[in-house]
C-alpha cells in the first residue's frame, strides 16, 4: 500500500503533467457527487408541499441521468437479440427503456427514503475501461449492497451500465424478462409495452402528484 | 411448526441421506476466477461483463445456463405467486405497516436482533460445513458479544467490527458451495420461492433451530418447546422482518414487465451471489 502522501503527491504530480487526466472524474465520484445531491433534493423541504412530486423527479432525473450509458443498458438487456432491431426501433427502445427505468427508481426513492445513508466501500478496477463501484444502503439493521458497474467512453467518462443489489444484475434481470418476450413477439411489441407501462406509471404519478 | 417430533424427526433423516448423496461426489468450489488474461474485450457490438464472466460472453450460454432455472410445476408455481401475492397486499402488509406504527423503531430493531442471535447455530454449523474458519469464529464471536454485553442478543454490539459480520450462511448455500444444483423451482405458499436444494436446506437449518432441535431431541421445556410458542415466534418474526422492508417487494414488481419471472430470475442470481461469497 502506498501511504496517502505519496499518494497525494503522485495525484498532484499527474494532474500537472497530465492536466487532460483532471478532466475525467474518478467513477467513484461520477457515483458519488450525483447521489449526494440527489440526497439534499430528497430532504429538500419545497418539495415537501403536496403537487411538487413531479417537479422533485424531473429535477432527480436531470442530475442522475447522466451517470448512466443507456445505450449500453439496453444492448445489455436485450443482448442476442438486439441484431433483430432495426436502426430505428434501437433509438427507440433505448429512449423509453431508459425513462421507464429512471420513472420506477425514482418513483420508489420518491416514496422510500428515510434517511438511509450510503457507505461507498470502494472501486475495483478491472482494466482500463471496466470498473466497479461498492457502496452500501444502511437502512436501520438492513445494509442492501448495491454494486455500480461503469464502462469508460471513448469520451472518457464513467458511466454506470449495470446495478448489482443483493447480487441481483438489473440487466441481467431485464434480460430474462425481454428473451421471454422477445421468444414470441417483435422487438416493436416490446418497444409497445414498455411505452404503455410508461404511460401507466406517467398517469399515476399525476395523480398523486 | 406443527409437525410431530417423529415426522420432523424423518425428514430430517431424509435430508441427512439426501446431503450424503450430494456429499459423495468431491467438493468442488463454484467459482473460480480464471486470469485476467483470459478475457476478451470484444467489440461494442458484443456486450461484455468482465465482472461476473472473465471469458468474455457475459451473455452465452454459459451465463444463461447458470441463471436458468428447471420450472416444471410452472402452473403450481404461477398459482402460488399469486396466492404469495395476495396474502402479502391484504394481509402481511396491513399487518406490518400498522406494526411499524405502533412498535418504535427501536424495540423492532432488538427483536430483529434477538432472533438473528437465537439463530447463530445455523449459521454457524454451515460456516463450519463449508470449512469458512474465519466465519466461524466471527459468527461465534459476535453471538458472545451479543449474548453478554448485548443483553441476550436485544443489541448488537458486534455491529461495527466487521470480522464479527461474516455473510449469512445457511444449508442451501452448503449444499451449493459443495456443487448441488438448484434442482427445480418451488414457489411455496407462505414462505416464498425456493428450490428443490434450498427447500432441503431450510428443513436442515430449520432442525438448526434451537428450539426445533430441543424438540426432535425430545427435550420438554414446557411453554417454550409449544408447537403454539413456535407458531408466535415465528409470526413475530416474520412481521417484525417486514415491518423494515415494506416497499421493496412493491417497487420490484413495479419494475418488472413480468413480476413471475422478474421474481425467478432475481431470487437465482440472489442465491448465486451467496453461495460465491
Amino acid at each position: 500500500m502506498i501511504p496517502k502522501s505519496i499518494a497525494a503527491v503522485m495525484v498532484v504530480f499527474m494532474v500537472m503533467v497530465f492536466p487532460a487526466a483532471a478532466v475525467s472524474m474518478e467513477p467513484l465520484a461520477v457515483i458519488k457527487t450525483p447521489v449526494d445531491t440527489v440526497i439534499a433534493i430528497l430532504n429538500d423541504p419545497q418539495y415537501k408541499a403536496a403537487g411538487t412530486k413531479l417537479a422533485q423527479r424531473d429535477e432527480i432525473w436531470k442530475i442522475v441521468k447522466p451517470m448512466f450509458n443507456f445505450d449500453e443498458i439496453a444492448k445489455r438487456a436485450v443482448a442476442r437479440n438486439w441484431s433483430d432491431f432495426n436502426d430505428a426501433e434501437k433509438a427507440a427502445f433505448t429512449d423509453v427503456f431508459a425513462q421507464f427505468l429512471g420513472n420506477t427508481y425514482i418513483d420508489k426513492i420518491q416514496g422510500e427514503y428515510h434517511n438511509e445513508q450510503i457507505v461507498y466501500l470502494g472501486q475495483d478496477l478491472y482494466s482500463d475501461i471496466y470498473v466497479e463501484v461498492k457502496t452500501q444502503i444502511v437502512r436501520e439493521t438492513l445494509t442492501i449492497p448495491v454494486n455500480y458497474r461503469m464502462i469508460k467512453g471513448g469520451d472518457g467518462q464513467w458511466k454506470v451500465y449495470d446495478i448489482i443489489v443483493e447480487g441481483v444484475s438489473l440487466v441481467k434481470n431485464y434480460r430474462t424478462q425481454f428473451a421471454s418476450i422477445l421468444s414470441k413477439d417483435k422487438p416493436a411489441q416490446l418497444i409497445q409495452q414498455l411505452n404503455d407501462k410508461l404511460t401507466e406509471q406517467n398517469k399515476r404519478l399525476a395523480e398523486n402528484g | 411448526m406443527t409437525m410431530k417430533p417423529r415426522q420432523s424427526f424423518l425428514i430430517v433423516m431424509v435430508f441427512i441421506l439426501m446431503g450424503g448423496i450430494a456429499w459423495a461426489n468431491p467438493p468442488a468450489p463454484v467459482t473460480t476466477n480464471p486470469p485476467p488474461g483470459d478475457a476478451v474485450v470484444s467489440d461494442d457490438s458484443v456486450p461484455f461483463d468482465p465482472f461476473d464472466n472473465p471469458s468474455g460472453d457475459s451473455y452465452g450460454d454459459k451465463d444463461l445456463m447458470l441463471q436458468a432455472v428447471a420450472d416444471p410445476i410452472e402452473g403450481f408455481n404461477r398459482t402460488m405467486f399469486v396466492f404469495n401475492d395476495k396474502l402479502y397486499f391484504w394481509v402481511l402488509k396491513p399487518l406490518s405497516s400498522g406494526y411499524r406504527v405502533v412498535v418504535p423503531s427501536p424495540v423492532r430493531v432488538s427483536i430483529k436482533n434477538f432472533f438473528f442471535n437465537l439463530l447463530m447455530p445455523v449459521r454457524l454449523v454451515n460456516c463450519l460445513l463449508q470449512g469458512k474458519g474465519k466465519a466461524a469464529e466471527g459468527e461465534f464471536g459476535r453471538f458472545v458479544a451479543n449474548t453478554t454485553v448485548g443483553v441476550l442478543g436485544l443489541f448488537n454490539p458486534a455491529k461495527d467490527y466487521p470480522h464479527l459480520n461474516p455473510p449469512e450462511e445457511d444449508l442451501g448455500q452448503t449444499l451449493g458451495y459443495y456443487s448441488v444444483g438448484n434442482g427445480i423451482y418451488i414457489i411455496w405458499p407462505l414462505f416464498g420461492p425456493s428450490t428443490l436444494r434450498d427447500t432441503v436446506g431450510s428443513i436442515g437449518d430449520w432442525a438448526l433451530n434451537p428450539v426445533s432441535f430441543m424438540q426432535l431431541i425430545n427435550v420438554d421445556a414446557g411453554e417454550l418447546t409449544s408447537g403454539t410458542t413456535n407458531l408466535i415466534a415465528y409470526s413475530v418474526r416474520i412481521v417484525n422482518d417486514t415491518s423494515f422492508r415494506i416497499g421493496d417487494y412493491e417497487s420490484l414488481k413495479n419494475a418488472a414487465l413480468d413480476p413471475y419471472e422478474a421474481f425467478r430470475n432475481a431470487y437465482i442470481q440472489n442465491r448465486l451471489s451467496k453461495i460465491a461469497q
